[in-house]
């Protein structure tokens, strides 16, 4: 009894909130992703920021405009790309991709939140808003931290070889010497 | 003598009033990013961030860019005029070499359309502009481990040592 009435209370439900969002065939509805495509989130190198609009509605969006705020520009420099861009028009069932590159000042814990897009579901309506994917908390290590563990190290094998230098050649300059020696006196013989 | 020049300037004044909204004399500033790093992205990265001045002075019109088949409006920059396109692909399938990003203008976009639908040439219609983008792929580390190489060298000295003190005791 209880699982039938909790059942029909849930069709209602979603009949509601797909009914809810208006109507499907006619106005325009965004979503839209916020990635961030490092494997490594490193200070002072490249952080790739990548937002994906999709235009899941029946019509077109108008007046499209993206806006992050959420890379102040005390932590974050901007290397390419806008934070702030908008879009004429996007059509029906079609995607755009969106990419920025910044560069982080300082190295620590960082909380990637959303961005915000507004648009218009059509001419009549008004402006509409939504917030992005978030990203979520991402470990930004110091540039120091990374090269020790990926930095090819030359300079420091190089110096390695040549420490370990003289406990190979001593001994065999030794050798060498007696060796040269000993032939040159078997030689005279 | 003046037949000629009055149908010239007839012609030159219908033109230009036609050309109302076609950009003439297109000149693009172009600044171009490409993935440099492979554990700064997962996929390969192009950004192109575009400013576009025509003579006959037109200004905010709407632009779209085509590169390797994918046709995309033109975001714009809400602080200055510039436009900005962007496209990833994985590292797999996007090869080093030079890509070419085909900026069309309205007209020049909706022709674009009708050929790829009508499954016809695309590159029969020309561009308002075009911007190179020379990639050479992403820097995934070095070619050999410089480890790899210190351990080939301690096995060499080795190698070398142990044979010749065989050789002095046999």
């Amino acid at each position: 009894m209880m699982k039938a009435l909790s059942t029909v209370c849930l069709v209602l439900l979603l009949a509601f909130a797909s009914s809810a969002g208006g109507d499907e065939e006619s106005t325009a509805r965004l979503l839209v992703s916020k990635n961030i495509l490092n494997e490594y989130l490193v200070a002072d190198k490249d952080l790739t920021v990548e937002y994906i609009i999709y235009n899941v509605g029946g019509s077109p969006a108008l007046n499209v405009e993206l806006n992050d705020d959420s890379f102040p520009d005390s932590d974050f420099s901007v290397v390419r790309g806008f934070l702030k861009v908008k879009w004429q028009r996007l059509a029906p069932g079609s995607n755009v991709t969106h990419s920025v590159i910044v560069r982080p000042k300082n190295y620590g814990m960082f909380n990637f939140t959303s961005a915000q897009v507004s648009y218009k579901p059509s001419e009549a309506t008004d402006i509409q808003r939504v917030y992005t994917s978030a990203p979520g908390e991402g470990q930004i290590v110091s540039l120091k931290e990374f090269d020790r563990q990926f930095s090819p190290h030359i300079m420091d094998w190089a110096t390695f070889a040549i420490m370990t230098l003289p406990s190979i050649a001593f001994p065999w300059m030794l050798w060498y010497r007696s060796k040269s020696k000993y032939e040159g006196k078997t030689k005279k013989n | 003598m003046a037949s000629t020049l009055l149908v010239v300037s007839v012609f030159l004044a219908f033109s230009s009033l036609v050309s109302g909204d076609k950009c003439i004399g297109p000149q693009v500033k172009s600044d171009v990013y490409t993935s440099k790093e492979g554990p700064m992205s997962t996929q390969a990265v192009f950004i192109v961030e575009f400013s576009l001045s025509c003579k006959n002075n037109l200004k905010n019109l709407p632009l779209y860019a085509e590169l390797n088949g994918q046709v995309m409006p033109a975001s714009r920059a809400i602080s200055s005029d510039k436009y900005q396109v962007s496209w990833s692909g994985e590292h797999k399938s996007v090869s080093s070499g030079t890509y070419n990003v085909r900026i069309y203008d309205e007209e020049g976009y909706a022709a674009l359309r009708k050929a790829q639908r009508s499954g016809g040439d695309t590159s029969a219609i020309s561009p308002l502009y075009t911007v190179p983008i020379p990639y050479s792929g992403v820097w995934k580390g070095p070619l050999v481990q410089t480890e790899f190489v210190a351990v080939c060298a301690a096995v060499l000295v080795w190698y070398l040592a142990h044979s010749t003190r065989s050789r002095l005791q046999s």
